[in-house]
């Protein structure tokens, strides 16, 4: 075994640069963002050298005899490092013209350092080391949020409590787990889920999903998506949460655990992934802001990842790994559009905008590659996953889940066609006429990840060769006996959807009064349903409102219960009760020398009494 | 020179050197400030010195005796866990002791408080060192004494009455202790750990000990004296927290259930639900709370759970957490009250209702104080966070899931009152006008934030310390 320091680079390097760029003053803000560039640009080439090498280690002692810092970048790490240093390069681009000032150079210094500790993340070969970076993503994501603006300290609370929590189950499950198997370090054979192992492998599972923003630990996001920036939300919740999410998800499901196809826990975690599915896109299809409605999505999409991964199946799991990539990218452009929408005309709101496509054409369009992309619409790379992802819930024998995700695919279709209409087509605003395209900057990352989606359509096989190769080094499973025929009847179905979905938004908005933003407004308002997005809309479902309200409730009975009675009780019994016998006792002293001589014999007569009866 | 000679020096040094206190105030003020920081600093500096005899000793400790009255020896047992004790708060200490000095500049009676910290600072180390249950007892009642003179340090009546309930509280479980100890004498007939190694010891004598650790280290129901003694200078309930009053009971109780005897199954049972209950109640009522230093006290009360969690264990993992949390929250708890103390004197006010947006006007008190709030949270890369997993890995690998879960329930619960006070200080409508601190004042803050990250950071240092005193306190338990 090789012990490369190399592995070390991902980590120090950015985190560094970051640290750097936060100490360079305002006024050479071009050396900030420049270095910055550099050093992910540095970061790219460190992890391309080391595509082609085999599996390497670093082992150094660590702080307890239990505890060793040991890394390690097999195929799989490697190639979640990539993309992540890849969105670094494209965000921090993008943040250069987007971002100015003092939050630029907190935004630039956060993302350094949330890139080293995902790729610390990425890299731990033991569970110490992973929940060391893992839980550290914790600081930058508050500090992220805190960067949007004067209110925005709540979500960002909102966002570190629902993450953390999710943390923390995931330190339960470890620890659980290191009792199961009794080292911190990977284990080379997966633990079968039965006995305690059904609570560890829970307990990763709340974690791991949690942090990639699946239900119901997800509320956070779509609140973030107004209260932090644009850029940060395109960074964190369109790619990174995701990527490392999903990326620990499957280490979890098949190197810690042997998840069994058809099993109790892969059906709960399909479960799961379609309830994430179908709750989140209904959510998402009556949003009026761009950034809310892609926000779940992004929680949307996590659920496809799920149920793919959740299949245990082959074509289910590296659907479920290239369905992570393919939302990183286009979700990632996704939001990067919209932004570049908000930089030009300073809103979001779907109302306000519209034909804003003769006016920011380049923007418009990666937009409307992207959403075409995740809406699966053929040949694009969302088309492929998504498929894979059916394929594999088929395969498993419950078609409810393939079920969830045509509904997915539908609402999806539905809600991207009503945002790119309401905000490239339609009817201009007059407000925005003199409204330019943005700088190279601004649109180049768009395009690249545009290009990227409509690439991996096509030249699939390229990234799902990389996908195969790296994954069955961790889960085991052949991935080459499964050729994925795309023209067949499963398909069909996913093209009806399409089709569905068209006709639904076209409906929607005649019925509307040709007003694109109101195009969903026909389901909003159905019975029950409006009732449920009602609901929804205050907050009832929202699982942090109803804990924060519960956790304020029980510490209340705990304070006046507890504290205050015990207090009480302090200041009652002890106190009063004390003052009551100083009191007693300096009425027995009356200063006159009978009554004490009469004490005094009173004492002699006791102690010869105990003196003679014992 | 004899290792004897530098135990004996950090128990003596500012024992008898506060007395030396008053004499160089009769020269002048600063010179009494300087002498007070040089005992200060001395008391931190000699235990260092201790670290090579003790690492060179195959044993790993050292014990010396000297005979005493009444047949009672005094015994200084030196060995890895008293010296990373007594290093955590003496260095902590001087570093309060060094604010204390534009901290308390416009007081009345200082000379009487810098006698008082320092004696403090001295009954601390003396009870770290002691290898002798009598001894301990003294040293735990002579910083019973300094805690309510400092306590009630400003002279107003309603604050005297609150000093009077810390020590009437902790001067009652000192005594049922005593009353524990006695009765353990009765079977072993003698005061001397090193020699009660292992013994089993009854469930009553358990206890009556547990009793007076309680209420030392404020844990519920015998925790309410903390919260009140809130009313001492910021300096004070800072040293209370951190450094030397509330450790004084989770020193005693990994020294004397770790160390030392060998309690009953039944308490076994107990113990973690007892002290996880007290930290859930006090992280409800941090909840409620309204006044700064009320909130950071109970959250004192609900963090001391954990330690105590983390020793329970007799698990290599669970000890050595326990033990680096008494740095690692020493460290930010320290600070949590400085920074308080900052903010108290920049706005004259402690109630959370009555603040808000100071950020703008107290940047760095502000990021110090988030700093030390992740530590205690237990967020890496801040020190809290490997001490944290340790005692709850520590609490599973003993074989209490349950009371584990319960344990991250309440970092939970921490995570919220911890922000709650933060964002109600520093975040929102701006309702009061504050400035920062002297620069001496805000750069001991954010040298404790820093160290928080710092010893996280670079864990292997105070991580390989606490694991070599661990597997020490625990070698004839395994």
């Amino acid at each position: 075994m090789s012990n490369d320091s190399i592995l070390l680079l991902p980590i120090i390097l950015p985190v560094v640069s970051g640290i750097i760029c936060f100490c360079i003053p305002e006024r050479f803000f071009k050396l900030r963002n420049f270095l910055a560039l550099l050093s992910n640009f540095v970061l790219i080439l460190i992890i391309s050298g080391l595509w082609h090498s085999k599996t390497i280690y670093y082992v150094s002692d660590w702080f307890m005899s239990t505890a060793i810092f040991s890394l390690k970048a097999d195929g799989f790490s490697k190639f979640i490092l990539l993309w992540i240093s890849i969105f670094s390069f494209l965000i921090t681009l993008y943040a250069w013209s987007k971002m100015t000032g003092l939050k630029s150079r907190q935004f630039i210094t956060y993302l350094l350092i949330t890139c080293g500790f995902a790729c610390g993340a990425v890299l731990a070969n033991t569970l110490l080391v992973l929940l060391f970076f893992w839980e550290a993503l914790l600081v930058t994501l508050y500090l992220f949020i805190v960067l949007g603006g004067e209110n925005s300290y709540r979500t960002a609370l909102k966002a570190f409590v629902l993450v953390g929590f999710c943390d923390f189950c995931f330190i339960l499950g470890a620890a659980i787990y290191w009792k199961i198997t009794g080292s911190f370090d990977f284990p080379a054979k997966p633990v079968q889920i039965e006995g305690l192992a059904i609570l560890s492998f829970v307990m990763m599972i709340i974690g791991v999903t949690g942090k990639a923003g699946a239900l119901p630990f997800h509320t956070w996001i779509p609140d973030a998506a107004i209260d932090a920036p644009v850029s940060f939300m395109a960074f964190l919740p369109g790619a990174l949460e995701k990527l490392i999410g999903i990326y620990l998800l499957t280490r979890v499901c098949f190197q810690f655990f042997h998840l069994i196809p058809g099993s109790g826990s892969s059906i709960g975690l399909m479960t799961l992934g379609s309830l994430t599915i179908v709750i989140a896109v209904s959510m998402a299809l009556i949003q009026k802001d761009v950034k809310r409605l892609l926000s779940y999505h992004a929680i949307s999409q996590v659920g496809y990842m799920i149920v793919g991964i959740g299949t245990g199946i082959p074509a289910g799991i590296a659907g479920g790994i290239f369905h992570m990539l393919n939302n990183a990218i286009y979700k990632s452009a996704l939001f990067l559009g919209a932004g570049s929408v908000e930089h030009r005309t300073g809103t979001t709101d779907l109302k306000s905008l519209g034909g804003l496509y003769s006016q920011m054409p380049l923007t418009g369009l990666c937009f409307v590659i992207c959403a075409a992309a995740i809406s699966g619409v053929w040949p694009l790379n969302g088309f492929v996953s998504k498929e894979m992802i059916i394929h594999g819930s088929l395969e498993t024998g419950y078609k409810i889940f393939a079920i969830a995700c045509w509904i997915g695919a539908i609402l999806t279709f539905a809600s991207f066609l009503k945002a790119s209409h309401a905000m490239f087509f339609g009817e201009k605003n007059n407000k925005f006429s003199n409204v330019k395209e943005n700088n190279f900057s601004i649109v180049f990352p768009m395009g690249v990840l545009a290009l990227l989606c409509i690439g991996f359509g096509p030249f699939s096989r390229i990234p799902l060769n990389a996908i195969s190769n790296s994954v069955a080094v961790v889960s085991g499973h052949d991935f080459s006996t499964h050729a994925l025929n795309l023209f067949n009847p499963v398909s069909g179905v996913t093209i009806l959807c399409l089709i569905f979905a068209f006709l639904l938004h076209r409906y929607g908005y005649l019925k509307s009064g040709k007003k694109a933003y109101l195009a969903s407004e026909v389901v909003h308002r159905l019975p029950v349903i409006n009732t449920l997005y009602n609901l929804a809309e205050r907050k009832i479902f929202d699982i942090y409102e109803q804990g924060i309200r519960f956790i304020r409730v029980f510490s209340i009975a705990l304070y006046y219960g507890f504290d205050r009675t015990a207090d009480w009780l302090y200041e009652r019994l002890v106190v009063e009760s004390g003052v009551k016998a100083i009191n007693a006792l300096r009425s027995i002293h009356r200063g006159f020398v009978s009554g004490y001589v009469a004490w005094i014999f009173a004492g002699i007569i006791i102690i010869i009494i105990f003196t003679f009866a014992f | 020179m004899e290792s004897s000679f530098f135990a004996l020096g950090t128990i003596f040094v500012p024992v008898l050197g506060c007395i030396t206190i008053p004499v160089a105030a009769l020269l002048s003020k600063g010179f009494r400030n300087l002498w007070a920081m040089v005992l200060a600093t001395i008391t931190f500096i000699l235990p260092v010195f201790l670290i090579p005899a003790v690492l060179q000793s195959p044993s790993g400790e050292i014990v010396y005796r000297y005979p005493s009255i009444l047949n009672l020896e005094f015994i200084l047992l030196i060995d890895g866990f008293s010296i990373f004790v007594s290093l955590v708060s003496s260095f902590i200490g001087a570093l309060i002791v060094l604010y204390s000095i534009d901290y308390v500049s416009h007081n009345e009676f200082q000379t009487e408080y810098y006698t008082m910290v320092i004696l403090f600072i001295g009954s601390m180390m003396g009870l770290v060192f002691s290898g002798n249950l009598i001894y301990m007892y003294l040293f735990w009642e002579i910083a019973a004494i300094c805690s309510w003179r400092l306590i009630g340090f400003y002279r107003v009546p309603s604050h005297i009455i609150k000093a009077d309930k810390a020590f009437l509280i902790t001067f009652f479980g000192a005594v049922v202790m005593l009353f524990g100890f006695i009765q353990i004498y009765g079977s072993t007939h003698t005061f001397d750990m090193t020699a009660m190694r292992t013994v089993p010891v009854s469930s009553l004598a358990v206890f009556l000990i547990l009793i007076g650790m309680f209420s030392k280290s404020a844990t519920f129901p015998l925790h309410t004296w903390l919260p009140d003694a809130g009313v001492a200078p910021s300096t004070v309930t800072s040293l209370l927290h951190a450094a030397v009053l509330v450790k004084i009971g989770v020193y005693a109780f990994a020294r004397l259930f770790c160390y030392t005897f060998k309690i009953p199954v039944e308490w076994n049972i107990a113990i973690p639900v007892l002290v996880m209950f007290s930290s859930m109640v006090s992280a409800g009522a941090a909840m409620v709370e309204n006044d700064i230093k009320r909130i950071l006290a109970l959250s004192t009360v609900s963090q001391i759970g954990y330690i105590f969690l983390g020793f329970w264990t007799k698990t290599l993992t669970g000890v050595a957490g326990g033990a680096l949390f008494i740095l690692m929250h020493g460290l930010a708890k320290a600070g949590l009250f400085l920074c308080a103390g900052i903010i108290e004197h920049g706005t004259g006010k402690r109630d959370i209702r009555e603040l808000g947006g100071l950020f703008t006007s107290m940047p760095f008190t502000a990021i110090s104080f988030l700093a030390c709030i992740l530590s205690v949270i237990g967020v890496p890369p801040f020190g809290g966070f490997f001490s944290k997993f340790m005692m709850i890995s520590g609490t599973v690998e003993a074989g209490r899931t349950g009371v584990a879960s319960m344990g991250l329930f309440v970092a939970v619960m921490t995570a919220i009152y911890l922000f709650r006070l933060f964002h109600a200080v520093f975040f929102g409508e701006k309702k009061t006008d504050g400035h920062e601190g002297t620069s001496l004042m805000v750069g001991i803050v954010f040298v404790l934030a820093f160290l928080s990250l710092l010893a996280g950071i670079f864990i292997s240092i105070p991580g390989s310390f606490a694991e070599a005193s661990a597997f020490h306190l625990l070698e004839k338990f395994k």
